[in-house]
């Protein structure tokens, strides 16, 4: 039977509502954040933009402008920041789920301790870091000197200060990411374990060849958010350091935001904004076709 | 029954709806919308809802509308925001003393000036405030832009009951700040903690560039004196605080120096002999040290005792009025501008938040009368205002700042050995004069 017109429309009048949104929030901002980045404000507010193609992003890798000599090393910090964040909190988050899923005397307190760090604002979290990084004031200063040693300036010396901001994200992010472990494990069926034991399947045989490769999708998508974060960190550094000293302790999207408040820097904010999201989407496109396309090879 | 009750709730409601209607035409308000900012502790936005509600009692036509805004970054950025969608909400705001540059460029304000102007005692307004808060207010030509609202500048605090008992004297020059502090330097304690390890070491620093010969900016906000020798010796000098004596320094505090937040903290629990903060902390240090607080001038550059050398930058927040407000809401603004600058608010507001009361005859009247008699402490400050410095405001403000405060620490901070200093400043001192070419 043919369909009416109204059947044809219905299904877009259903969806209409939702792109509308996606438009004006996601759809209109990404396009004018990249026509935006070819531009550079005049000097009076009142004067139209100057285009200059793609000049803004040469300027960010150019290492004698004023924000291109920071924009390097700031990307550079990224990245470590990133990987740092991921080769720990991620096998970390794993241990722990690991350790909560067994039925212990315990557990619930545990499963609390464990967890307390994902449930904390970050802004709260990052005060209380904050206290123990002081260096006058702060508890690992104060621990340190109690036994005698010389208290680290972990906040303001430019070679511990990213060590410190990583150590806060490995603490938040691993916490976070072993709920989504827990939830795996648990989704584990019971019987396939029993099944290995009457095989004779030892405890490190049945991790490393029936847990580890069952929890794979889980993986894939704890590292995905974690990298997603740990690109995105801003409210810690707010709190902490303020990307100090010297940049070394700075990260791509707090620059950007500390680059908005001139506003003839409109132009470089606009073209790091794409830099950072063209950077994600090559992360996250790259692991869809890696890991994605193998699970349908097998199916 | 239920109908006649029914009628008459709707001929009250009527009744009551046409009593209140001439009224509200009669008030055909004025509405401003204030934004301000706060870098201090305590209840701001009661005391501000206070002045309002004092304020629009003797002016019954217009309204204030107070919006707490945040940071001083926060309502720049959420002034900005508005003015780049071209819907200007904001009439009037403290913004940075030091934002003026930019705004007066980009036309966005209008000149205080022109309603000092047309005042009946317009000079005697302007004169009743310190000259050193009028430095930031003023263009190039001399117009007066903007008006000083919650002003402040740093001193130096030291322990009292500690220098009496080790019988030292206070240090005038920054030759005896470093004799005194290492006199007083013990492994639990700091002779000195200088706080230039947050996010704004250019503050302090201008003292001592200012201090050491060649301040780090003159009338011309087109030129920046970042790499001159006066600087130089300025960065030397705030490196080797926190350098132990072995490598050449004084070794005095931690290498780096000490963040700012925690500073006062440090100072009242008896962990740092002495320190540089702003007037803003005093109230919080007066309530929790358990001793003596003595405060003085930031020593002098130089080493004399003839008042030469003493150097020290303003800071805080003026007052803003924008272009895009209809021209009788900007008159409306101006009422609430004169109300926030006059002595009565003034000596309230220093008395209350430590900012320092911006005109002469605020220190004259209660409550800061009373206050400086019973803590002679908040004196130092106004008399320091003789020595001081208008406080770093140049084209491209924001970014030069950036560029400075990252120069300064990454040499302060060991990032860039001493030895490399010179270089560091040279380059910064390109970056910036390649940004303000186009100003000159």
């Amino acid at each position: 039977m043919p369909k009416t017109a109204f059947q044809r429309v219905f299904p877009y009048l259903l969806v209409l509502p939702t792109f509308v949104f996606v438009a004006l929030f996601t759809l209109y901002p990404v396009t004018r954040t990249v026509t935006d980045s070819l531009y550079k404000p005049a000097r009076r507010a009142a004067d139209p933009s100057v285009f200059v193609f793609l000049e803004n992003y040469a300027d960010l890798f150019d290492s004698t402008h004023y924000l291109g000599a920071r924009f390097v090393q700031i990307l550079g910090n990224t990245f470590a920041f990133t990987l740092a964040t991921v080769v720990f909190s991620v096998p970390l988050a794993f241990l722990f789920a690991l350790l909560l899923n067994r039925q212990l005397r315990g557990t619930g307190f545990l499963r609390f301790a464990i967890f307390y760090p994902a449930l904390l604002p970050l802004i709260g979290a990052a005060s209380i870091w904050a206290f123990f990084y002081s260096d006058t004031i702060g508890l690992f200063n104060t621990i340190l000197r109690g036994f005698g040693l010389t208290g680290v300036n972990w906040l303001g010396d430019p070679n511990v200060v990213l060590y410190a901001i990583v150590l806060l994200n490995i603490w938040k992010q691993s916490s976070y990411c072993m709920i989504f472990y827990l939830a795996g494990l648990q989704n584990i069926p019971r019987d396939i374990y029993e099944a290995a034991q009457l095989d004779g399947a030892g405890w490190f045989y049945q991790l490393r060849y029936m847990t580890v490769p069952l929890l794979r999708r889980t993986t894939l998508f704890v590292v995905l958010i974690t990298v997603t974060y740990s690109f995105q960190t801003v409210e810690q550094l707010q709190v902490l350091n303020q990307g100090n000293p010297a940049d070394r302790g700075n990260l791509l999207l707090y620059f950007i935001f500390q680059s908005i408040g001139e506003r003839r820097n409109w132009g470089y904010v606009n073209a790091m904004t794409v830099v950072l999201v063209l950077l994600l989407l090559a992360f996250t496109l790259t692991n869809f076709l890696l890991f994605e396309r193998r699970d349908d090879d097998k199916a | 029954m239920l109908q006649r009750s029914l009628r008459m709730l709707c001929l009250l409601l009527v009744a009551s709806l046409l009593a209140v209607t001439p009224f509200v035409q009669a008030q055909a308000q004025v509405v401003v919308d204030f934004y301000y900012p706060t870098a201090v502790d305590g209840p701001i936005t009661q005391t501000i809802q206070e002045y309002a509600t004092k304020f629009e009692a003797m002016h019954p036509n217009i309204k204030i509308n107070p919006v707490y805004t945040g940071s001083y970054t926060q309502t720049r950025d959420t002034i900005r925001t508005e003015l780049a969608a071209q819907d200007v909400i904001v009439d009037v705001a403290v913004m940075l003393a030091t934002d003026l540059t930019s705004f007066v460029e980009e036309e966005t304000i209008v000149p205080a000036q022109q309603f000092i102007d047309r005042m009946e005692n317009g000079e005697a307004f302007v004169a009743n405030f310190f000259e050193a808060f009028l430095a930031n207010c003023r263009d190039e030509e001399g117009t007066i832009w903007s008006v000083p609202f919650q002003r402040s500048t740093p001193i130096l605090y030291y322990n009292a009951d500690l220098f009496r008992a080790e019988g030292v004297e206070v240090p005038r020059n920054v030759n005896e700040l470093i004799e005194v502090a290492q006199k007083l330097h013990t492994p639990e304690r700091a002779g000195l903690l200088m706080p230039v390890a947050g996010g704004f070491p250019i503050w302090l620093y201008q003292s001592f560039a200012a201090g050491f010969g060649q301040p780090l900016i003159e009338a011309d906000p087109a030129k920046v004196y970042f790499n001159s020798d006066a600087s130089l010796a300025a960065v030397e000098f705030l490196t080797k605080l926190g350098m132990p004596t072995s490598e050449g320094g004084f070794g005095v505090g931690p290498m780096g120096g000490s963040v700012w937040g925690d500073t006062p903290t440090a100072f009242t629990s008896g962990q740092a002999a002495m320190i540089y903060h702003t007037t803003g902390s005093l109230t919080n240090i007066l309530r929790n040290a358990t001793f003596e607080v003595g405060v003085a001038f930031l020593p002098s550059g130089l080493p004399n005792e003839n008042g030469e050398g003493y150097a020290a930058p303003t800071g805080g927040g003026n007052l803003y009025i924008f272009a895009a407000t209809e021209p009788e809401v900007q008159e409306a603004a101006w009422l609430w501008v004169e109300f926030l600058a006059s002595d009565e608010v003034q000596s309230d507001w220093g008395a209350r938040t430590g900012y320092v009361a911006a005109t002469r005859g605020a220190w004259e009247i209660d409550p800061l009368k009373t206050l400086v008699e019973e803590k002679p402490q908040y004196l130092v400050a106004r008399n320091q205002l003789a020595h001081a410095y208008k406080e770093f405001d140049s084209y491209r403000s924001i970014d030069v700042q950036l560029i400075i405060n990252n120069a300064l620490s990454s040499i302060i901070s060991g990032n860039v050995p001493l030895s490399q200093a010179k270089a560091t400043l040279d380059a910064a001192q390109a970056q910036i004069d390649s940004l303000l070419a186009e100003y000159r």
